[in-house]
């Protein structure tokens, strides 16, 4: 039997309603996640490529707020899954309007019938409004367990916070149809937010076209600015449009935690009990991060890089070095997984000749339509947490990625032998 | 007909076309409207499929000029044997069928601005604006109706400044005569409230797509009114309830609800008029939810609406718009009721007395 009653004022309901939409953005099913001591609306949308954690603490955001989950233990909880849309209906816009208009109302109680001497399991939210009309919905809700995504923000050193109202003027500028968002820190005092969308063509059809909106900010305008000089790290714009347009309704500020491309990045902002979490699932395929990115995973990447030309055991072995990347959808993981051999090309052909220089011609945006035929590779999952493997793409900053690479090429090429045999040795 | 008579049957002549348009749109859910032209104004009403019935009545006195010249009984000749079955006195009363749409796109031709706000800036302040110029006199946006004779079209000509539009449309032979039988005379309850409270409750339970609205009207202790509107879909249920002096609003408030909340301003009373034909029964009426979403729009403008539940359980709504200040019209709605079975009806009594049980002890709390 689980009980879960609670209250809210007019403004908390309309904070619920603003969280409720900006769900809606990521996913048509919100689920909820009710302790003791807080109350969790969470989304995860169909690519699983964006998690979004809400928190409402039980004691500030509530006017009353009890939570007994079935089972007494401290972690226990109480979980479900309802409709965005229907959750929505009932948390309307203008739930807190501060004349006492119509549609305001004075105060939203939310019962969960669970129990089973009742014959229907019901989310019964009652919205008693200011001149006598009360508002009762029973919403059917599905039993589901929740997951959550992980996310450490030890790892994530770069960091930037700015407030919601700032980044609101500047996500405006961003087109419509845009889908990825590249935030890049640049050597020059500003930080770049780059809304684009990647060109599709069929045959003479241009199905996407490319639309590119950079909006350069000075780091001064951050509130903090902690980046590592020439890191790209890319989103998706849609997500982080809903995710800014949510955080300005709190009037906060928004804080951006990431390590680097590949790995998740995470938003936060919160108030007055409402803590927000989006993580966000980001890639980095077609844009660099200089040299300095990481040393230990640099370490064992371009280790295997090296190695890959002559043989796929060192690919093997380092993969399984690797902590394994994020789960994202298939087709970027297979865009990425043929990455290497193009950049593998490119910079070796630049520090010095390399049996590989065959591979060339094929580069750039070819190299994903490409059949996969680069066999040797075709196990190279630890690629996917890779930071620098596409240096060569853009140009820019191959210098400096190239420059690494040789060096540790030539480190590796004294080990890459003795480490070869004594693989093989222990696998067969 | 014509050689012996060349003044119209009917005439008249509107200076909004925008009031005709807002009173005609309420009842907009029909391709064909009958028309019935009497000595008091002009009667719309629309039909969906001999369960739900629509009027717009356009008085007289929405017009600035209106003469209708009653034709001899005997100009009704051909008609005689449908009219007689409906009203004996209307008998002589031409009746015909329009498209309403048409109409509707006929009257909004110019747009539909209200004349008193409409004008650009810079002619609200036009030097060459005098005491007789058009805007001054109202005779920027005149509508002029008028119907010759049996069987001629219905012509309106609609002047905006210098543009004159003249539309005809065409008349249709009337089609139905029977008026879904309400019975004023035993009515089985009846309540008054804002139209915009039913507006919401409708588009509140609408969220839920259902089949079913069910209205639910009784005393509850203490001979408090109690009106229910509650409707059930895939997603869930909703239901609003309207209460007559709820016990959070009269009571002061709890230390932890913000001032905002307690509105000086408060409504004397959200059901103005609550009769119950037998008070001690609970008065339950279940009707197809479309339909009556049909009556939204009226919701929505009207100020007033009576809601009025005969024995039969043929609902009738009645709404109160005011077209301008000062002056109303009446648009009225029939719903024929869905006939329940007795398994949903306990169904729905169980959730009611499970809320109200509910309701009592959220008050307790406080």
């Amino acid at each position: 039997m689980v009980v879960l009653n609670f209250t809210l004022t007019p403004e908390a309901a309309a904070k619920v309603h603003d969280l409720l939409v900006c769900l809606g953005k990521f996913s048509d099913t919100v689920a909820i996640e009710a302790r003791r001591e807080r109350f969790t609306f969470t989304a995860l949308n169909s690519s699983k490529s964006a998690y979004a954690a809400l928190t409402l603490d039980g004691s500030q955001f509530f006017t009353s707020y009890e939570c007994v989950p079935t089972h007494g233990g401290p972690d226990s909880r109480f979980t479900c899954s309802m409709y965005t849309k229907a959750l929505l209906s009932v948390f309307k816009g203008r739930l807190y309007d501060p004349l006492g208009r119509d549609g305001a109302i004075d105060r939203c109680e939310v019962t969960l019938q669970d129990r089973p001497d009742q014959t229907e399991c019901r989310f019964i939210v009652k919205m008693v409004c200011n001149q006598g009309v009360i508002k009762t919905y029973k919403l059917t809700y599905e039993a589901v367990e929740v997951m959550h995504a992980l996310f450490d923000r030890n790892v994530a050193k770069n960091r930037w916070s700015m407030h919601s109202g700032a980044m609101k003027e500047y996500i405006e500028y961003f087109g419509t149809k845009t889908e990825m968002l590249d935030i890049y820190a640049g050597d020059d005092g500003r930080a770049v937010f780059k809304s684009y969308t990647e060109k599709v063509s069929n045959g003479k059809e241009i199905l996407k076209h490319p639309l590119v909106t950079a909006v350069a900010v000075n780091t001064s305008d951050f509130e903090e600015f902690n980046i590592q000089a020439g890191l790209h790290i890319i989103i998706s714009v849609r997500d982080f449009k809903a995710i800014v347009i949510h955080a300005d309704t709190l009037k906060t500020s928004l804080k951006a935690y990431y390590s680097y491309p590949t790995r998740p990045l995470q938003f936060n902002y919160g108030c007055d009990g409402l803590s927000c979490e989006f993580t966000l699932m980001t890639s980095g395929d077609y844009n660099a991060v200089p040299a300095s990115s990481p040393a230990p995973a640099m370490l064992s990447r371009t280790n295997s890089r090296a190695q890959s030309a002559a043989t796929e055991r060192t690919e093997n072995r380092s993969m399984r070095s690797e902590m394994p990347p994020p789960a994202e959808p298939a087709s970027r993981r297979s865009a990425r997984r043929r990455n290497p051999g193009s950049r593998k090309v490119k910079s070796p052909k630049r520090a010095e000749p390399d049996p590989d220089s065959l591979f060339v011609t094929q580069e750039e945006e070819d190299t994903r339509w490409d059949p996969v035929d680069y066999n040797k590779e075709e196990e190279t999952l630890g690629w996917d947490a890779s930071a620098e493997h596409d240096a060569a793409i853009f140009p820019t900053f191959r210098d400096s990625g190239s420059l690494t690479r040789t060096e540790t090429e030539d480190s590796n090429e004294v080990l890459a032998p003795t480490q070869r045999v004594s693989q093989i040795k222990g696998l067969w | 007909m014509e050689d012996e008579d060349e003044l119209p049957l009917f005439a008249a002549v509107s200076s909004s076309a925008r009031q005709l348009y807002l009173l005609l749109r309420c009842i907009n859910f029909s391709e064909k409207a009958h028309v019935q032209i009497s000595e008091e104004g002009l009667k719309f009403s629309v039909d969906e499929a001999g369960v739900m019935e629509g009027f717009a009545f356009l008085d007289k006195s929405l017009f600035t000029s209106y003469t209708f010249r009653a034709p001899p009984p005997q100009r009704s000749s051909i008609r005689d044997s449908d009219d007689e079955e409906d009203e004996e006195e209307t008998s002589t009363n031409p009746t015909f069928q329009i498209s309403l749409p048409s109409l509707l796109e006929t009257l909004q031709i110019f747009g539909l601005t209200d004349p008193n706000n409409s004008k650009p800036p810079w002619a609200r302040d036009n030097p060459t604006s005098t005491a007789f110029s058009n805007n001054v006199l109202g005779m920027n946006n005149m509508c002029r109706i008028s119907y010759d004779s049996f069987g001629s079209p219905l012509v309106i000509v609609l002047t905006e400044a210098s543009i004159r539009t003249t539309c005809e449309l065409t008349t249709y032979e009337p089609a139905f005569a029977d008026e879904i039988p309400f019975d004023r005379q035993s009515l089985a309850f009846k309540t008054i409230m804002r139209g915009t409270w039913l507006f919401d409750a409708i588009s509140e339970l609408a969220s839920t797509t259902p089949a079913r609205l069910t209205l639910v009207a009784r005393l509850a202790r203490s001979q408090k009114p109690y009106f229910a509107l509650s409707a059930s879909g895939p997603l869930g249920s909703a239901r609003v309830e309207f209460n007559n002096n709820l016990a959070p609003s009269t009571k002061p408030p709890p230390p932890t609800n913000p001032p905002s909340v307690e509105n000086p301003a408060e409504s004397p009373n959200l059901l103005e008029t609550f009769q119950l034909s037998n008070p001690e029964t609970t008065l339950r009426y279940t009707y197809k939810f479309s339909l009556i979403q049909k009556a939204a729009r009226a919701m929505s403008v009207a100020t007033k609406v009576s809601v009025r539940g005969d024995t039969q359980g043929v609902l009738s709504l009645q709404f109160m718009i005011e077209v301008e200040a000062g002056k109303v019209s009446f648009v009225d709605f029939r719903f024929v009721p869905l006939v329940e079975k007795d398994g949903g009806e306990m169904d729905d009594e169980t959730v009611l007395e499970e809320g109200e049980g509910s309701g009592s002890g959220m008050e307790d709390e406080e």
